[in-house]
């Protein structure tokens, strides 16, 4: 392969030729591609059609047909028996603390790890790495025992610390591989104006390193906005539960309801789709950077 | 070689938060699991030290333990051997046939970012009986399929299939658009110089694509594993385990265990044997793959 290398750097002229004459194989890739879209994105269309209908066009059998008159009605259900905008309160509310501190705190350990000279930089690294791969379900008992002695039960803490705690080991990897390739010399020469650590923090590191955490940023959001299991084990309150949560206790309490049980699943959805559209590109290149460093 | 010196203080004020946090919430519950497996306990009352009985219950006595460590597997495996080739295949005709492929990219990735939540109820939904408005059903019956339908969710031998489809369904956007931008960064002047020595289409995916992609695959393999780990939410959502155990996986057994039965030491055991799968696993996953990257790059 080196050889064939240098053959083409030698001939950098060389084209690639449109292939026409597969084009029964390249029918078939298409058809390949409009199959595929039509299975990832049709049920999420099939839930929104169903949200509008009513009972009966559900029961009746007709599952490619649209609503007579579109149910709005399934909506209002969802929106004021399912507390709709009470669980969106809570779901921003953990998600922007959760952010929040996330950044805050990995930011500081990986400016340590990264521009300290010291000795356990290293070590205080790998102990995050090894975090990566603790399940955060094996952890879901004994927390159970620890919030029941500190009285955290059924509080948004009891969710909030343990997500902190868990989405910290990815954002070191991230933020610490990053400011490591910022250059020495930027310090330097801060030392010289008379800056301070903290300054050198504040003013010259963080500002640089805005692309990896938006990362972060966007890979927090997407786990902890999504994260149903540990709410629904430390929470109990129907006041404090979360979006995921509250969509899972409303479709097993109004479980005969179909239309109001896919509006409900249909604005459960809706804000990180809506966040998607706006976003899109940001947010797969936040998901496969998380992945690739990760 | 780092320039700042700074004081002791300093270095706690920018470690300490974070790492008592952390230490905090991820290995004193580890350790705190990794003891409480010794223990005979419901959670509540009295405790007794019974020392390694719970494991030896788990490994030689439990009839559920290993079909659920199988199904763990088995999840990790299927969307390995299903999910992976198969967005590897698309990222490499989508970077062939495609001139815009972000469309087509971002649209297979939607449902990877839905919360388990909407998707397990959105699949049970849709593998609802026909009579309950189940879209599939309903499909089948329409096209006079009817012996081709089934509770998928609640029939023992087809439940654990219904939810390897759903996650093999949630994530292989997720995978495509990996292997896709991975496949992006390789120098497409690799790919010229190959087609003057007669390597092009196929063979060049052979001999170039594959090789040059392989540190991504490994990724993808990694987020493959742990995700058939997390499998967990989906399976509480959609059967939390049942019928009669048919679809329990390690994770849902061990809650089921403590939260359930209230046998927490037990399920502590549990815990502590699916930590060490994790560990031991990612282990191999690199051992493996650094041979192979240093044999192919």
């Amino acid at each position: 392969m080196n050889q064939a290398a240098q053959a083409g750097a030698i001939k950098p002229s060389a084209k690639i030729k449109s292939r026409s004459k597969f084009s029964i194989g390249k029918t078939l890739v298409f058809i390949l591609f409009g199959v595929l879209l039509v299975t990832q994105l049709y049920p999420l269309l099939w839930l929104l059609i169903y949200s509008t209908k009513t009972n009966e066009e559900i029961l009746s059998g007709s599952f490619f047909s649209l609503p007579k008159s579109p149910q709005w009605a399934n909506f209002q259900t969802a929106v004021e028996s399912g507390n709709y905008f009470k669980y969106l309160g809570n779901s921003v509310f953990v998600t922007l603390v959760t952010m929040v501190c996330v950044l805050l705190l990995a930011s500081l350990v990986s400016f340590a790890i990264s521009r300290f000279r010291w000795k356990y930089g290293q070590v205080i690294l790998l102990l995050f790495l090894i975090g990566m791969m603790i399940p955060m379900q094996a952890t879901l008992l004994p927390l159970m025992l620890i919030f029941k002695n500190l009285d955290l039960l059924n509080k948004h803490a009891s969710i909030i610390l343990p997500y902190i705690a868990f989405q910290t080991p990815v954002a070191v990897f991230i933020l610490s591989s990053f400011m490591k390739s910022i250059p020495n010399e930027i310090e330097e020469s801060a030392i010289v104006d008379g800056a301070g650590v903290f300054r050198i923090f504040w003013n010259i590191i963080l500002p640089v390193s805005v692309p990896p955490m938006m990362t972060v940023m966007i890979l927090t959001f997407i786990n902890i906005w999504n994260e149903y299991i540990l709410a629904a084990t430390f929470i109990s309150s129907e006041r404090l539960k979360t979006l995921p949560f509250g969509v899972n206790s409303f479709v097993s309490q109004y479980s005969v309801n179909y239309g109001a049980i896919g509006a409900f699943l249909v604005l459960g959805a809706l804000p990180v789709v809506i966040i998607y559209f706006l976003l899109a590109d940001k947010i797969t290149k936040g998901m496969v950077a998380g992945a690739v460093k990760g | 070689m780092n320039v700042l010196r700074v004081s002791k203080w300093t270095i706690a004020l920018f470690v300490l938060p974070c790492l008592l946090l952390y230490v905090c919430f991820v290995f004193v519950p580890i350790l705190v699991s990794l003891y409480s497996g010794l223990l005979d306990w419901n959670g509540i009352g009295e405790s007794k030290f019974i020392g390694l009985d719970n494991f030896k219950q788990m490994l030689f006595h439990d009839a559920v333990f290993w079909p659920a460590v199988k199904r763990t597997l088995m999840f990790a495996v299927v969307s390995m051997c299903i999910q992976i080739p198969l967005a590897l295949f698309l990222a490499i005709l989508l970077n062939r046939f495609v001139k815009k492929p972000n469309f087509l990219v971002s649209s297979y990735f939607l449902p990877a970012i839905l919360s388990v939540v909407v998707i397990g109820q959105l699949w049970k939904t849709i593998y609802n009986p026909a009579s309950m408005g189940g879209m599939l059903n309903q499909v089948l019956e329409s096209i006079g399929l009817q012996s081709w339908t089934h509770s998928w969710l609640t029939d023992p031998s087809v439940a654990m299939y219904s939810l390897y489809f759903v996650a093999v369904w949630q994530f292989l956007g997720y995978h495509t658009l990996i292997q896709f931008t991975g496949i992006q960064n390789i120098p497409s002047d690799i790919y010229e110089a190959a087609k003057i020595d007669g390597a092009e289409g196929l063979k060049a995916d052979w001999h170039i694509t594959l090789p040059m992609n392989i540190p991504i695959i490994k990724i993808s393999i990694v987020l493959a594993f742990i995700g058939s780990l997390q499998s967990f939410d989906l399976i509480m959502v959609m059967t939390g385990g049942g019928p009669a155990h048919a679809t329990d996986v390690i994770s849902t057994l061990m809650y089921n265990m403590s939260f359930l039965s209230m046998k927490y030491g037990y399920g502590s055991s549990i815990a502590a044997f699916l930590v060490v799968v994790c560990l031991v696993a990612t282990f191999f996953i690199n051992l493996i793959f650094n041979r192979l990257e240093r044999k192919y790059t």
